[in-house]
């Protein structure tokens, strides 16, 4: 209990340094202002929006004043939908956490049989194909797998819809464009966890037992390989919110991903920090959720650090 | 185990399908080949971009625009010749030089049952004019206030003489909007559950995704055409097309060049193309101590850039050369200078010697990039084009930002590149930037008589005077060359080939002039 409050404390500090660090960032880039005035908006035209919007101010002021909203839950007003930027941004984590669910349901499905049977059949040609498609899996980006699933499963042979959402259909080649990455991933670290497991003492007992290999493989290995792999799963958690961007902006599935590029697009300031702020939240939860995960499956991990 | 873990997946793989509520969404083999969506009686219009709100005035936002016409009724519509025709107001005289007066539709209701009056025009048109921190206020804060007469009857003043108020009212951010249901609902319920007075009425929008539109079965005037119509948003280009060739939408905007090959190669879809309102141009600095200052310079720039070959080259021809930025369908506009490009590559160089720059010249060259269709390339193009008369062009590529910001701090050398739109569809809004108090640190441009024609033009009353300083002032403009007009751009749009639809050149997506057959 008390890691757990300590750890919660840690993250303080972190939102904070995310918070600035993303605060001046999305300054940098640029004068909102001159994407949402047209070219023929004059000049005073400019200035008394850039008045009402506060960004007059000097950079500091600015600052504190949106640190002392954020406190309070007020992330303040998107400049594209004038609505508040956190409220834009919850109502689309139902749809990333849908994707990426179900990209991770499509990565298991993969990558536990490849993994499993590349280990047992190590240094055959099934290994090699298994682990250099995982290298391939890893390496293909995720515009190009998602455009090249288009134009093949959707426009050629008609099987899935190109995008948008609302249908399981929908969520099946985006789930596959994301979930590619994560399953190559996997699928090299259950090989190495099963390889190590598979050469331990207690597998050559089972086996001497008599034991049929399958339940060698399924009951005594299986398991104890998978807790290493289960944490560093949960770690992936930026790299699927990473995926997500892209993935989404191809597919226009309308989760946070898409709203992010559109957000930094339209330098819409708010709603950047606000998605921003959100991602580091899940990202710490879900790493303090591995760290979690990983003690609670090997009690021989001691609290008290 | 593996044979149990692979018929596992197959498994997954079957529920997953097998789930999808509507099966018709994915396996539409037979319909798709034959390119026809869903239904007959719904329409499906693909996005580049999301809508962004349903506050009519806190938006510049074409695209935005482009649905809400559906939704909601101006007071009177632009006819695409420069003229007016009645929407909610039935008459309207001009009764003085700052006096409006407009008879309202009778019987005209809102999508909640409430009654379409004076009282909502007020509101509507004192909203926008009043309140500074609205995006259109810069459009409307003209109108000083509106006097309602009687529940049918009404007059707009204006703070000045403005003989494009018409054009004002017939545009983004005029949209009549219900007075009663916002005061007693609340802004946000509006914006959540938007009631217009249009031929359909809101039913869904999920943001970044989809808007949807259903009939509203007591619109005033013809009887909606579709059952529902539905403005899809889809970013990515190439997944807009795919779209389009899967049959999954009707129309899809925004189609860029690369891909048009794509959609000719393809019997089921088709691609159409209208002129927009957007003209590509080259800004020059004319004050005398530079060296754009000498109006032979001016001049051997215009005539050593081929419009007809950056046209045909990087639009595919879907451009249009022009030497003014008032062009066909903008009150003022001066057909002679549109379509026209003055290519003379051998007298440009005369000229640049007659000027003293024989031995070639230099000068700064600002350009956008990733802000227009192929900025980077017309700008390289015309680099190149330059330099084969002799001058050296120092070309600098900004994005956006940086280059509002040297924009609006007038801080770019001898010249720049820009592409206007004119939402106004009026002369003055193109004019505008040359009359002196405007001009200030950007051309410096001089010219008494166009300053007189600018000026009084601007308020004056008398439309058919109006409409021949404006073409005057083109002329002079385009002999004086403060502005080098370039080219007016396209918009591409890809339909399926049973759809019927002239794209117009507002860009909007009246989905009743729609048809499929």
């Amino acid at each position: 209990m008390r890691y757990f409050l300590s750890s919660i404390l840690k993250v303080i500090p972190v939102l904070l340094m995310i918070s600035f660090i993303v605060f001046f960032l999305v300054r940098l880039t640029g004068d909102p202002v001159s994407l949402m005035l047209p070219e023929t908006a004059t000049d005073q035209q400019r200035e008394d929006l850039r008045q009402s919007l506060g960004l007059n101010d000097p950079i500091y002021i600015q600052y504190f004043t949106y640190m002392a909203d954020v406190i309070q839950g007020d992330f303040g007003e998107s400049f594209r939908y004038n609505q508040p930027a956190i409220d834009i941004v919850l109502e689309r984590l139902p749809a990333s956490f849908t994707l990426a669910i179900s990209s991770m349901i499509i990565a298991t499905i993969i990558a536990v049989p490849a993994g499993i049977y590349s280990a047992i059949k190590r240094n055959t040609f099934a290994d090699l194909i298994i682990t250099g498609s995982s290298v391939l899996g890893k390496a293909m980006p995720n515009f190009w797998l998602g455009i090249m699933l288009i134009l093949i499963l959707a426009v050629q042979f008609s099987i899935f819809p190109v995008s948008g959402s609302g249908t399981i259909a929908h969520l099946v080649l985006p789930s596959i464009t994301l979930g590619t990455a994560i399953a190559a991933e996997m699928t090299r670290l259950i090989r190495s966890s099963m390889l190590e497991v598979l050469g331990s003492e207690y597998i050559r007992t089972a086996r001497s037992k008599g034991l049929r290999e399958t339940i060698v493989v399924n009951k005594h290995a299986l398991r104890n390989a998978l807790i290493p792999v289960v944490t560093i799963m949960a770690l992936q958690t930026a790299t699927l919110i990473g995926g997500t961007l892209i993935t989404e902006t191809v597919f226009s599935w309308p989760g946070m991903g898409q709203l992010l590029v559109q957000a930094v697009n339209a330098r819409d300031m708010a709603v950047v920090q606000a998605a921003t702020f959100i991602i580091a939240i899940l990202v710490i939860l879900s790493n303090l959720t591995a760290d979690l995960t990983y003690r609670f499956l090997d009690p021989r991990i001691k609290y008290e650090d | 185990m593996k044979l149990k873990l692979s018929i596992f997946a197959l498994m997954m793989m079957f529920f997953l399908v097998a789930c999808n509520p509507d099966s018709s969404e994915v396996d539409t083999g037979d319909e798709e080949s034959s390119g026809e969506t869903a239904e007959d009686d719904e329409l499906v219009i693909a996005n580049g971009s999301d809508m962004v709100t349903f506050d009519i005035h806190d938006h510049n936002n074409t695209s935005t625009e482009a649905i809400h016409v559906n939704l909601f009724n101006y007071l009177v519509k632009a006819d695409g010749n420069g003229g007016f025709v009645g929407d909610l107001a039935e008459e309207w005289e001009n009764i003085d030089e700052r006096t409006w007066k407009f008879q309202l539709r009778e019987g005209v209701t809102f999508h909640n049952g409430e009654e379409f009056t004076a009282d909502d025009v007020k509101f509507t048109l004192e909203r926008v004019a009043n309140d500074d921190t609205l995006l259109e206020h810069g459009n409307y804060n003209q109108i000083a206030e509106v006097n309602v007469i009687n529940d049918y009857e009404l007059e707009i003043i204006t703070e000045n003489p403005e003989p494009a108020l018409l054009n004002r009212l017939s545009r983004l951010g005029s949209g009549m909007l219900p007075s009663d249901y916002i005061d007693e609902e609340g802004w946000d319920t509006f914006l959540e559950e938007p009631v217009g007075t249009g031929p359909y009425q809101f039913t869904e929008w999920v943001k970044d995704d989809r808007v949807v539109l259903e009939p509203y079965e007591d619109y005033f005037g013809e009887a909606p055409k579709w059952n529902k119509v539905t403005f899809r948003s889809i970013p990515e280009d190439s997944t807009r097309v795919s779209e389009l060739l899967t049959g999954g939408v009707d129309i899809a905007a925004n189609i860029p060049p690369e891909d048009w090959e794509r959609i000719e190669g393809d019997d089921a879809v088709k691609l159409a193309d209208s002129p927009s309102q957007r003209v590509m141009m080259l800004v020059l600095r004319t004050a005398e101590n530079e060296v754009t200052g000498d109006p032979k310079v001016r001049e051997a720039i215009d005539l050593a850039i081929d419009n007809e070959a950056i046209v045909e080259n990087l639009y595919n021809g879907a451009a249009t050369p022009t030497r003014t930025r008032v062009t066909p369908g903008n009150n003022g506009a001066n057909e002679d200078l549109y379509g026209q490009s003055n290519y003379d590559p051998e007298r440009a160089i005369e000229l640049l010697e007659e000027a003293g720059y024989g031995d070639g010249l230099e000068i700064s060259f600002d350009a956008p990039s990733g802000r227009y269709l192929k900025d980077r390339e017309t700008a390289e193009l015309i680099q190149a084009m330059l330099s084969e008369v002799g001058i050296t062009v120092d070309l600098q590529f900004n994005e956006w930002s940086t280059f509002t910001d040297k924009y609006s701090s007038r801080s770019f050398g001898e010249m720049f590149m820009i592409a206007y739109g004119n939402s106004m569809f009026d002369a003055a809004l193109a004019l505008d930037r040359l009359t002196q108090a405007q001009n200030e640190g950007e051309t410096d441009y001089i010219n008494d008589e166009v300053e007189q024609l600018l000026t009084e033009a601007e308020s004056n009353m008398n439309q058919e005077e109006r409409v021949k300083q404006y073409q005057k002032a083109q002329e002079l403009i385009a002999e004086d060359r403060p502005h080098i007009y370039l080219f007016q751009m396209d918009s591409v749009y890809g339909l399926q080939e049973n759809v019927d639809f002239e794209p117009r050149l507002d860009e909007m997506f009246y989905v009743d002039d729609l048809s499929k057959n």
